[in-house]
């Protein structure tokens, strides 16, 4: 009923398409010297940096994909693109079908944007007030605020937030309000940038379901980015990784660990004593390797471990540092 | 409410993020469709009241504040309006005529606070400089009609505009001034005009901080001040060369001293009385234009600096 309902209102499958993507900045940059300062006076030295080097990816609707990449690789100006925030030096950046440039009013109202390191929330208000800001500059109706704003309020747990002033919540609970608003106009798409930024382990637990939550059951598409591989992993079924303004890997997570030649660690306890073993999987499959397992002399245990993401992807990052 | 919430099962709280959802989809297609208009005139009833809830957090401070702010605008006056009342007038202008003056200046300043000051949509350059226009873009209204509203502050900016309103009456009681509505209308076209010129004056200073985001943040600021400084002061008897400068080059006798003139039924050098209009104008065309350079700009090259305070009180 819902599905034949949207399908009716909206007719968009790709959530994001970008072609072809070229973004460089000018950095100034001077020797630290009386020389360097005269030469600067005169002709300064500019520097051109290559944040996205012709990138190109699509983002199908309801989507949850993770955008990684070491610091400096590129992750925030694509948000930013995506949001209409800055234009590309060459290439298209299309979101819902929309040129976030030249069709941001229109898109906005269907896009969610978050960034860790800032707040849409009003400093000197209880965090309410800025909920109500929101419902007015969006023109949310009535039915619609009262849902979600009792939705993210249960689900993200702020009922006891929303009378407090802003400047006094810990950067936790900011963040907790920042999503809860950023959600009150149902976005269809949801740009976040880091946003598990500072979150202590029930708070990054609670918004973590809460996005698989709503990818799965409204099938808002999402776009995270993280420097928490393990989140990233546990969030989303894609992961586009970008080093060095260039896409340095598009798949699953399993596929990473396929790249790197990540073995799968078999911790095996014996009468004995514990030992540990690097197993291709590949090479040796499960059923061959339980084989051999069982007929081990004293087993009594035997656990098995994927490569941790994080190790994973330190190994790409230093493969990748220059080689891109 | 809370605790009802709090204990609810996960799956009902599921079923809520569907709905709500499901409803904003659903429900698009049947909500009222609000005209810009309408739109902002929400939107300034939204901000009368967040200034009210700002001023009013801590009745105490308020009312120091509000009292602060009286004796501030009184004093910014006083000084000159003594002046007058010790030489019977400045430059061919009555000791009533610069009063007059001075309130209109005042009502100016209250004006320009009252509509334009709540988070820095006049001081521009601050939000440009610091990075936070992002936080305009991912909003779905035209720039200008965001900032066209967003600094309405009714209450805590409206000192400068009650004061002048109280002076401006003790002046035309004092001039004993027959006010015909024509005369009121031209009074409050002029006052538009008025804010309009510094208002174009900070945007146009301000698109230098798209280019020198550090250096430039706090231009619109200055040259706001400085507009304020010069702008209360009575041109008549100066040399004729800075009158003509000032009514053109650096256009702070359009402030206050040449609309009151004007008023008076004797603009200066016989210009006429609607100078001001065709200033602001021109001005106006000159700002947008390097403001709209300025803007191509900043989306093209970004702005690698972000400030986190200072873009909403």
């Amino acid at each position: 009923m819902l599905k034949k309902a949207l399908t009716g209102i909206t007719q968009w499958d790709t959530a994001v398409e970008i072609s072809g993507v070229t973004k460089t900045f000018t950095q100034w940059q001077r020797e630290n010297t009386g020389q360097g300062v005269l030469k600067n006076l005169f002709k300064p030295q500019k520097k051109i940096i290559t944040a996205l080097d012709d990138v190109s990816f699509t983002v199908k609707r309801g989507e949850f994909v993770a955008y990684a990449g070491p610091n400096g690789a590129g992750k925030s100006t694509t948000m930013k693109l995506l949001a209409g925030m800055l234009q590309p030096t060459s290439g298209s950046v299309r979101v819902k079908e929309m040129s976030p440039d030249k069709e941001r009013i229109k898109l906005m109202k269907r896009l969610g944007v978050l960034f860790g390191n800032r707040t849409e929330l009003w400093w000197d208000h209880p965090v309410s007030q800025s909920f109500e800001w929101k419902k007015v500059v969006w023109a949310i109706p009535d039915d619609v605020y009262r849902k979600n704003l009792e939705m993210v309020t249960e689900l993200l747990d702020i009922g006891d937030l929303l009378k407090t002033f802003v400047r006094e919540l810990s950067l936790g609970q900011r963040m907790k309000a920042d999503l809860a608003m950023l959600l009150l106009h149902s976005p269809e798409i949801i740009l976040l940038d880091e946003p598990t930024l500072g979150l202590d382990v029930v708070a990054k637990r609670q918004m973590i379901d809460f996005l698989k939550k709503i990818n799965r059951e409204s099938g808002v598409t999402i776009i995270v980015t993280s420097h928490d591989m393990d989140d990233l992993e546990e969030m989303a079924e894609r992961i586009i990784m970008i080093a060095n303004g260039k896409i340095a890997y598009d798949g699953g997570f399993d596929g990473l660990r396929n790249i790197t030649r990540n073995n799968t660690k078999v911790v095996v306890t014996t009468d004995s004593g514990i030992s540990e073993y690097e197993v291709n999987l590949e090479t040796n499959p499960i059923n061959s390797l339980l084989r051999q397992l069982s007929e081990m002399e004293g087993l009594k245990d035997i656990e098995i471990r994927k490569a941790p993401i994080e190790q994973v992807i330190a190994e790409l990052y230093g493969t990748w540092r220059g080689n891109i | 409410m809370v605790a009802n919430r709090r204990t609810a099962g996960r799956n009902s709280a599921v079923s809520a993020t569907c709905e709500s959802f499901q409803g904003k989809k659903n429900g698009g297609t049947k909500r009222p469709r609000f005209t810009m208009f309408l739109h902002i005139l929400s939107l300034y009833k939204l901000y009368l009241k967040m200034d009210l809830a700002w001023l009013f957090r801590d009745a105490k401070t308020a009312i120091l504040m509000i009292i602060a702010d009286v004796l501030s605008n009184l004093s910014a006056v006083t000084g000159i309006f003594l002046l007058a009342w010790r030489f019977d007038g400045i430059g061919g202008m009555s000791r009533h005529e610069v009063l007059f003056m001075l309130a209109y200046s005042t009502i100016l300043t209250g004006i320009f606070q009252t509509f334009f000051c709540g988070g820095n949509t006049a001081h521009i350059s601050r939000v440009i400089g610091r990075g936070q226009l992002e936080h305009a873009f991912i909003q779905p209204l035209p720039l200008p009609v965001q900032w066209l509203t967003s600094g309405f502050i009714p209450l805590s900016g409206s000192s400068n505009l009650i004061s002048g309103i109280v002076i401006m009456a003790v002046a035309v009681n004092q001039l004993d001034l027959v006010l015909p509505w024509w005369w009121v209308f031209s009074l409050v076209l002029n006052l538009i005009i008025t804010t309009s010129l510094i208002l174009a004056q900070s945007y146009l200073s301000a698109s230098l901080a798209f280019y020198a985001p550090v250096q430039a943040e706090e231009i619109s600021s200055i040259v706001i001040d400085e507009f304020g400084y010069i702008g209360t002061f009575p041109l008549s008897g100066m040399p004729k060369a800075l009158q003509i400068t000032l009514i053109t080059i650096i256009p702070t006798g359009l402030l206050a001293w040449f609309p009151t003139l004007a008023l008076f039924g004797k603009p200066p050098f016989g210009f006429s009385a609607w100078y001001p209009l065709l200033f602001a104008i021109i001005l106006w065309v000159i700002a947008l234009f390097f403001f709209k350079k300025g803007l191509n700009h900043y989306v093209k090259k970004g702005i690698n600096r972000y400030h986190p305070m200072g873009h909403r009180r």
